[in-house]
């Protein structure tokens, strides 16, 4: 692979990753207290579990096919979102004692359930409802997409040109070396991303998805300059 | 005193820069001392970083004060390992191999400041934030987490040569508590402290505490590499460490207004 085509491969992840975290229900503290919908803690938070989740099964399958480690990164970390939103709702539903609803739409698209009867006045929702729970199952799949597909790039190259800047280097440390900068690639885009949505959001039917274009805008310039460190780090430059 | 060197935000950058940059490099001179010289400029880069967080965020981001911190680790993670290879392929021929590793840090700092800067001038122009030191304020804790891996990763490692960086801290898999551990010592005081009563002085001691608690960590990861070693970071860290957690404790004790040990729920028949 050519430097080229992995600095515009990690240009693609980058928007992916940022991409992700406007499909993910960010509650934010509000939600930590059950007035608002979404998991209860900040994107980063949820991007560590997810994007780590992800970075972990696509390096598992280094060496292997990229359609395989692309695969495995959107798998691993779409299962840990639903994991940690299952594991959120239980809460919620059982510790609680609030009702999974949405406070941005009337009725839930996916169930066509009524949402604004089971809402406590006053609040902004509670939970993750059904339509949040699948777009957080996207986000987490694009998310960790975005993840596998920087870990594949930077690793087929690093197995070439890592020789440049040390001699006789082991496999491991090219994987953790795609890793790391993966996973440094996740954190700002995750963030620029979050800084887009102003924190929080509940999934693709929140209106602020539609700022989705000034996420991908930005994200795109933010890789490039990571992409561009990265380069000197494989030793590609 | 303390309070205006702790309030003065060039204090705490010349402290960042300078600082650390000379202790990271002091590493070099000699190799009993210089890991815990190279820890030293690490702490000084947290406390940088503490203090650049809790100007930005002050304002508040919107997001949590976590999130700009693992933001600007992500970026200094990439800043800190481009900045040692860059030096170590292209300026090893110029200035001779041991210079080079000198002139490693002080790239990896411009590297982390380029990349804080240009992610604050997206921020704030393609996105909006309405945030007057965003821009300052990223680039500086993009410094300063780079510094702060560097410091660390010099700290295991026992020396300033890539190669053994790369064997001992990136091979090892270290760099990921060290990102985490940075993460962590950087954005944790401010996030503590935050409030309407906020005092800049105690969110300096919170920063001690979490940077030479860091500190000893990393002195305990550097035992296998380094052997005795090792023993001063994880002795010093660990005394500022009990000296700046107390100092930290009596100024919250201090700023309460009250402090009562409220005993347990009292046993009620249902």
């Amino acid at each position: 692979m050519s430097i080229i085509l992995m600095i515009i491969l990690i240009i693609i992840a980058g928007v992916a990753m940022g991409a992700g975290v406007h499909f993910i229900p960010v509650g934010g503290a509000p939600a930590a207290m059950a007035t608002a919908t979404g998991v209860g803690t900040g994107t980063a938070m949820l991007a560590a579990g997810a994007g780590m989740t992800g970075l972990i099964t696509a390096a598992s399958m280094a060496n292997e096919n990229p359609i395989l480690i692309i695969v495995a990164g959107a798998i691993g970390a779409a299962m840990m979102m639903g994991i940690t939103m299952f594991v959120a709702n239980l809460i919620y539903v059982y510790g609680t004692g609030v009702i999974p609803v949405s406070a941005k739409i009337e009725k839930d698209p996916i169930t066509g359930l009524p949402q604004e009867a089971y809402k406590t006045p006053g609040t902004e929702g509670h939970g993750v409802p059904t339509v949040s729970f699948v777009s957080g199952l996207v986000g987490g799949a694009l998310g960790g997409l975005g993840g596998g597909l920087s870990f594949y790039a930077i690793s087929d190259v690093a197995n070439v040109t890592f020789k440049n800047v040390m001699a006789n280097p082991s496999p491991e440390t090219i994987i953790i070396i795609a890793a790391v900068c993966s996973i440094g690639l996740f954190f700002v885009n995750s963030v620029v991303a979050s800084y887009n949505i102003g924190g929080t959001i509940e999934g693709f039917h929140d209106p602020k998805f539609k700022r989705i274009p000034k996420g991908a805008l930005a994200s795109i310039i933010a890789s490039l300059v990571i992409a561009i460190f990265i380069a000197f780090i494989v030793g590609g430059i | 005193m303390a309070d205006s060197f702790v309030t003065n935000e060039n204090s705490m950058l010349i402290l960042g820069i300078v600082g650390s940059l000379i202790l990271i490099c002091l590493s070099g001179v000699s190799s009993t001392f210089g890991p815990l010289f190279a820890a030293l400029g690490a702490v000084c880069a947290i406390l940088w970083g503490a203090n650049a967080i809790s100007r930005v965020a002050s304002y508040g981001l919107g997001t949590g004060v976590p999130s700009i911190g693992y933001m600007s680790l992500g970026g200094g993670i990439v800043s800190s390992l481009s900045g040692l290879i860059i030096a170590e392929r292209f300026l090893s021929k110029s200035l001779g191999a041991v210079t080079a590793e000198y002139v490693g840090p002080i790239i990896a700092l411009i590297i982390g400041l380029l990349i804080g800067l240009i992610i604050a001038v997206v921020a704030k122009k393609l996105i909006g934030m309405k945030i007057p030191v965003m821009i300052r304020c990223t680039a500086e804790l993009g410094g300063a987490a780079a510094l702060s891996i560097i410091g660390f990763s010099v700290a295991i490692a026992g020396s300033l040569n890539l190669t053994d960086i790369l064997n001992t801290v990136v091979l090892t898999g270290m760099i990921g508590l060290l990102f985490i551990l940075n993460t962590m010592a950087i954005q944790h005081p401010y996030n503590a402290c935050l409030g309407p009563n906020e005092d800049p002085v105690r969110t300096f001691k919170c920063a001690c505490h979490t940077a030479f608690l860091s500190m000893t960590v990393v002195g305990i990861c550097a035992v296998l590499n380094l052997g005795y070693v090792s023993l001063p970071i994880i002795v010093l860290g660990l005394i500022c460490w009990i000296i700046s957690f107390r100092s930290f404790v009596n100024a919250s004790y201090e700023d309460a207004s009250e402090v009562k040990w409220s005993g347990l729920w009292p046993e009620v028949e249902q």
